[in-house]
């Protein structure tokens, strides 16, 4: 993998060469409200990021490096909320952009989520034709992260804010401007286009960025040490032990469905398959859905086997930590926190996993 | 060009029978042969309106038609059950591993149904008689709630005069005009014309029904890996995609929907 320097001045050259060929997403800051603060005395960064097509976005200077993960989940660009999925020949470019699409403002918890929409979407014994189109042509950028947010929690799963894997480019910033690692073939195509912004790296940038990634590593380590997360290691134990625990119930007593978690967590990949009657005829679609809903497991003649709002949310948690550990060897969950931010009824699952994990090694003392 | 995983097949239904007052079979015409193995599902769909898993009860030899048992319990089969010859339909698959015939060779099977649930054990039925000389013997054990209630009533006794096929019908509620056993199908499984050491158990039913038959063949000293159960749960793809079905560390389309006891017995709540 060759790694290159990349002037700051000069990313937006590196951004409209991908746009030539690709439909480029690249993020912008937004000030929002602080939704949690850190109890344990940390000053983290409460701004949000959200991914817009560069085509859109009217003033480029707008566009930025994100220090940590957008607010949308990365799985929104390869499987789409609500997505018309008839006929006997897939058409992935029916909906949604025309050109491939590059990604700029991946984080690691993202590219680790995108393995698990991998394993569920081009796993199995059939491959789905829409994702597949859409994931295999597109360009990954991730980036470094340089902070992190309150609910952040990769590391607790062993994620590092890094990655140095699964991306075609990775950007690590670095003094006035960024390195770049050329991972694929694909990616080395557009580098080396770009031969008169690139200059190889030297070791002493190489150096500068890695004593950047332990800072941030000490630094988030810090802050999880306070939070107590279980280690990946033990979470499908506690889970798989912890069925019959209270905190279930408790927890779920200020849930109110409205689905946010399932939609906004990037290891989700639940839909349902819809048929309607519309003036063209018959249409399939294929429509998001949620475990934390009451029908999700309903069948017929009305008999629901997780009829409980506790019920489903242990369902949630042993899909995670029990099912996709069985079947992959992995948890599904990036530790990204984007579902403790938008839960209405602060239902935390850093907390749940505390809990489960002190019910299971602690009780006895 | 890549195939649409999720874009069933035309096939036009050419004949309803009715089964009892609330389950009609369908012989459906696929558009193309469609081939399925015993024990496997298909996806049925009603263009426009909807779909549903359902086990084919008709032979896996026949390619060109195959039989669907359904009993109208919600929205999707009341439609369906208001559908006539020569309407279509579409339909997905197979789906799912069905019965692991090789297993039963040389064996003695007992196979044990409730109500609709001998719709899939009728499949079954007839791949063991295509090759009967596979299987030392075949035991039918099958219960209903009343006698209106029954399915295959022309068939059964048909099947009963077959070498080798021992067949016994019981319902829940009886009535002046049946003569046969009355009480839950648990009731007919004592005195098993089978020896347990070469015997395997097949079970498709009610949840509740195959809960405690269940109990009754492990009373009875049948093995965990010797019973083979059909699992059903809301199902939505068929591919194990959809995220629906899953039951522990299974998914019940992909996995199943036939498991030992022996894949369960360890998991919580299997009955729900």
């Amino acid at each position: 993998m060759e790694t290159y320097f990349l002037k700051h001045q000069d990313v937006f050259v590196f951004y409209s060469r991908i746009e030539e060929e690709f439909e480029l997403y690249a993020p912008i800051k937004v000030e929002a409200k602080p939704r949690l603060l850190c109890e344990h005395g940390f000053s983290l960064p409460t701004e949000e990021y959200l991914l817009r097509p560069f085509s859109c976005i009217q003033e480029k200077s707008d566009i930025v490096y994100n220090e940590y993960r957008c607010v949308e989940p990365t799985r929104t660009l390869f499987v789409y909320p609500k997505e018309n999925i008839s006929g006997d020949t897939p058409d992935p470019r029916r909906q949604g952009p025309s050109k491939p699409l590059a990604i700029s403002g991946l984080k690691n918890c993202d590219i680790f989520s995108l393995k698990i929409q991998d394993f569920v979407f081009l796993g199995g014994d059939e491959v789905d034709p829409f994702y597949q189109a859409r994931r295999e042509d597109a360009l990954i950028i991730s980036g470094d992260c340089p902070a992190f947010k309150e609910v952040c929690f990769c590391r607790a799963f062993a994620i590092d804010p890094y990655s140095q894997e699964g991306f075609d480019f990775n950007l690590s910033p670095l003094n006035d401007g960024y390195l770049l690692d050329v991972a694929t073939e694909k990616a080395q195509r557009i580098a080396d286009s770009l031969k008169n912004i690139l200059s190889l790296a030297t070791r002493g940038q190489l150096a500068g960025r890695a004593q950047k990634r332990e800072a941030v590593v000490k630094k988030l380590d810090a802050h999880l040490a306070l939070h107590k997360i279980p280690t990946k290691g033990s979470l499908k134990d506690i889970v798989v032990s912890g069925y019959n625990s209270a905190v279930w119930q408790e927890q779920m007593l200020t849930c109110v469905e409205c689905g946010g978690c399932v939609f906004i967590c990037d290891t989700c990949h639940c839909f349902l398959l819809a048929d309607t009657l519309s003036k063209e005829g018959p249409q399939r679609m294929r429509i998001w859905d949620g475990c934390l809903y009451k029908n999700f497991t309903r069948v017929a003649g009305g008999a629901n086997p997780l009829k409980m709002r506790y019920m489903r949310l242990r369902n949630r948690y042993l899909k995670k930590f029990d099912f996709f550990i069985d079947n992959t060897g992995t948890q599904a969950c990036c530790g990204c926190g984007r579902c403790i931010e938008v839960c209405p009824g602060k239902i935390d699952i850093r907390y749940i996993l505390k809990r489960l994990y002190e019910e299971k090694h602690l009780s006895a003392h | 060009m890549k195939k649409n995983i999720y874009q069933p097949i035309e096939a036009v239904i050419e004949d309803v029978r009715h089964e009892t007052a609330t389950i009609k079979t369908f012989v459906l015409r696929p558009k193309f042969l469609f081939s399925f193995r015993t024990g496997q599902f298909i996806e049925l769909n009603i263009p426009g309106v909807g779909e549903a898993p359902f086990t084919p009860s008709s032979d896996p030899a026949v390619k060109d038609r195959l039989g669907v048992t359904i009993m109208n319990v919600g929205s999707m089969t009341s439609r369906l059950h208001a559908m006539h010859s020569g309407e279509k339909v579409a339909l997905r698959g197979p789906y799912g591993k069905g019965y692991p015939l090789e297993k039963f060779k040389d064996k003695d099977i007992l196979i044990v149904g409730g109500g609709v649930g001998l719709a899939p054990l009728r499949s079954l039925l007839f791949s063991l008689f295509g090759e009967v000389d596979n299987y030392n013997k075949i035991v039918l054990r099958y219960g209903a709630r009343t006698s209106g209630d029954i399915i295959y009533k022309d068939l059964l006794p048909e099947w009963a005069k077959k070498k080798k096929v021992d067949v016994m019908t019981t319902v829940d509620v009886g009535d002046p005009q049946w003569k046969g056993n009355v009480g839950l199908v648990t009731t007919i499984l004592k005195d098993l014309p089978i020896e347990l050491h070469k015997a395997i158990a097949v079970v498709c039913g009610p949840p509740i029904m195959m809960k405690f038959v269940n109990l009754k063949l492990l009373d009875l000293g049948f093995k965990p890996e010797d019973i083979y159960l059909s699992m059903e749960k809301n199902m939505s793809c068929g591919l194990g995609k959809c995220g629906h079905c899953r039951l522990g560390s299974y998914y019940i389309c992909k996995d199943g929907p036939v498991f030992t006891y022996e894949q369960l017995k360890d998991m919580h709540d299997i009955w729900d």
